[in-house]
C-alpha cells in the first residue's frame, strides 16, 4: 500500500474495502422466508410502523390535515358553540389565574451538582400530541442527543441544542400519549436521565428513563 | 416469473421489479435481494464491524423495504432508497450494541491478526483498514463508506442520510484525514480496539 500521504492511498484502501462480502445462503434463505411470510405490499399502501425510515424524523412529523366542510346552518351552529366555549374558557382562566390552574400537566425537576435534567410536559397540541421539553445540563459536553422509543434509538435523529449561557442542552418534541422510554447520548455515552423515573425493564441491561404523556391537559 | 421475459429480454430495472412486486409478482423481490444484498451486507459490516449485526441490520432493512414498497418513488434510485433504510438500521444497531456495552470488534480475521505487522497480504491490509475504519467517528465512518466504498454521489448520500451535502463533504474530509493519521499511527505504534 502506498504511504498515507500519497494520494493513491485513498483509491487503494477504497478498493480494499470494496471487496465483496459474500452473502451466506442460509441468511438469504431465511430472509426470503421472512419476506414470504410478510404481508404482501400493494399499490396504494400507506404502511407506517411508526419508524419512519423513509421519511422525516418522527419528532418533526406533521399531523395529517383533515378538511371539514360545513353547511351554512352547521356553520352558524358551530360559531355559536365556539363563542360559548370561548366565553367559558375565558372565565375559567381569569378566575383561576392566581391558583395556578394553568400549570404544566406534569413536571419533574431535580438539581444536581454536575448535571441537572428537567423534563417538562407542557402544552397539548391540536393533534393530540404534547410538547415535551428535554433538558440536560452538561456544560462540558460537545454533543448531546436524545434517543428513545419515539425515534427508534437513532442517535442522530434528535440532537439537543446547547444554551451557551447556561450550558444546558435542550430539545422539544411533540409526543403522542403513552409511555416513552428514552436516554441521552452525551459525547457517545448513553446516559439515563437522572431526574426522571427509570424504566422498569431494559432489553439490554442498561437503565433508561421514562416520560409519561397523558394526552389530557386538564 | 415475469422478470425472465425471454431470451432477448433486457435486464429489468429496479423500478420495474418494484412495480411487479406491487402488482402481485412477489418473486420479483428475490431479484432485488440478489442485486443489493451483497452491497448492503458489506456496508453494514464495515459500519458495525461484525457479520452477525450486519446480517441482522440488512435483513431488517430488506423486510422494511418490502413492507413499505408502495412508498418507494421512482424518481429516487431504489439502491439509494434502500440505503436510506439501511443507514438508519445501522445507526440503531450501533446504539443498541453500545447499550450492551460490547466492544467494537472487526471480525474474526481482524481480531486474529490484530497485532500482526508489517502487512504481508491483502487480508492483513483489509483487517488493518477495518480496524482503522472502526476507530472513526460513526458519522464520519458512515459518510466515508457511502462515498468511497458504496460510491454514492453526495446528493444520493444526502437522501440516504438526511444530512446536508456540505456537512457530508466535511465528514468525508475529516474521515480521510483521520484515516491517514490512523494508518500512519499503526505503522509506528500499538493500535487498540475502541468502542463505537
Amino acid at each position: 500500500m502506498s504511504e498515507p500521504d500519497d494520494p493513491r492511498w485513498l483509491s487503494e484502501i477504497s478498493d480494499e474495502l470494496r471487496e465483496e462480502v459474500p452473502v451466506r445462503a442460509a441468511w438469504r434463505s431465511r430472509l426470503l422466508d421472512d419476506v414470504a411470510r410478510s404481508r404482501r405490499p400493494a399499490l396504494g399502501d400507506t404502511y407506517d410502523d411508526r419508524i419512519d425510515d423513509t421519511g422525516a424524523a418522527i419528532a418533526e412529523a406533521t399531523p395529517r390535515r383533515r378538511r371539514i366542510v360545513l353547511t351554512p346552518i352547521a356553520s352558524v351552529a358551530a360559531a355559536l358553540l365556539f363563542a360559548a366555549l370561548g366565553a367559558g374558557v375565558t372565565y375559567v382562566a381569569l378566575s383561576g389565574r392566581n391558583a395556578n390552574t394553568l400549570a404544566p400537566i406534569a413536571s419533574a425537576s431535580r438539581d444536581s451538582a454536575t448535571r441537572t435534567t428537567t423534563t417538562l410536559v407542557s402544552t397539548q397540541t391540536p393533534a393530540d400530541r404534547e410538547t415535551v421539553r428535554f433538558a440536560l445540563s452538561a456544560p462540558n459536553a460537545s454533543r448531546v442527543a436524545l434517543v428513545g422509543s419515539f425515534n427508534e434509538w437513532n442517535p442522530i435523529a434528535t440532537p439537543l441544542v446547547r444554551d451557551p449561557a447556561t450550558g444546558t442542552w435542550m430539545v422539544s418534541l411533540r409526543l403522542p400519549p403513552g409511555r416513552h422510554v428514552y436516554a441521552f447520548v452525551v459525547d457517545g455515552d448513553v446516559t439515563a436521565d437522572p431526574a426522571a423515573p427509570r424504566a422498569a425493564d431494559d432489553d439490554f441491561g442498561s437503565a433508561n428513563s421514562v416520560v409519561l404523556v397523558t394526552g389530557n391537559a386538564s | 416469473m415475469r422478470w425472465h421475459a425471454g431470451f432477448n429480454s433486457v435486464p429489468m430495472t429496479d423500478a420495474t421489479l418494484v412495480r411487479q412486486v406491487l402488482q402481485g409478482d412477489t418473486a420479483a423481490f428475490t431479484l432485488l435481494v440478489d442485486r443489493h444484498a451483497a452491497a448492503c451486507t458489506r456496508f453494514a459490516m464495515r459500519m458495525l464491524g461484525n457479520r452477525e449485526d450486519a446480517e441482522d441490520a440488512t435483513q431488517e432493512s430488506f423486510l422494511r423495504a418490502y413492507r413499505s414498497l408502495a412508498r418507494y418513488e421512482e424518481r429516487q434510485a431504489f439502491r439509494t432508497w434502500l440505503f436510506q433504510i439501511l443507514v438508519n438500521r445501522c445507526r440503531t444497531a450501533a446504539v443498541r450494541r453500545q447499550r450492551r456495552q460490547r466492544m467494537f470488534l472487526v471480525d474474526d480475521n481482524a481480531v486474529a491478526s490484530a497485532s500482526v505487522r508489517p502487512l504481508a497480504d491483502s487480508t492483513e491490509l483489509r483487517a488493518e483498514l477495518q480496524r482503522a475504519i472502526g476507530r472513526l467517528d460513526p458519522e464520519q465512518r458512515e459518510a466515508f463508506l457511502l462515498k468511497h466504498v458504496e460510491q454514492l454521489s453526495y446528493d444520493e448520500m444526502a437522501e440516504a442520510t438526511g444530512v446536508s451535502v456540505s456537512a457530508l463533504k466535511m465528514r468525508v474530509k475529516r474521515a480521510c484525514d483521520r484515516l491517514q493519521w490512523l494508518l500512519r499511527e499503526n505503522g509506528e505504534g500499538e493500535v487498540s480496539d475502541v468502542g463505537t
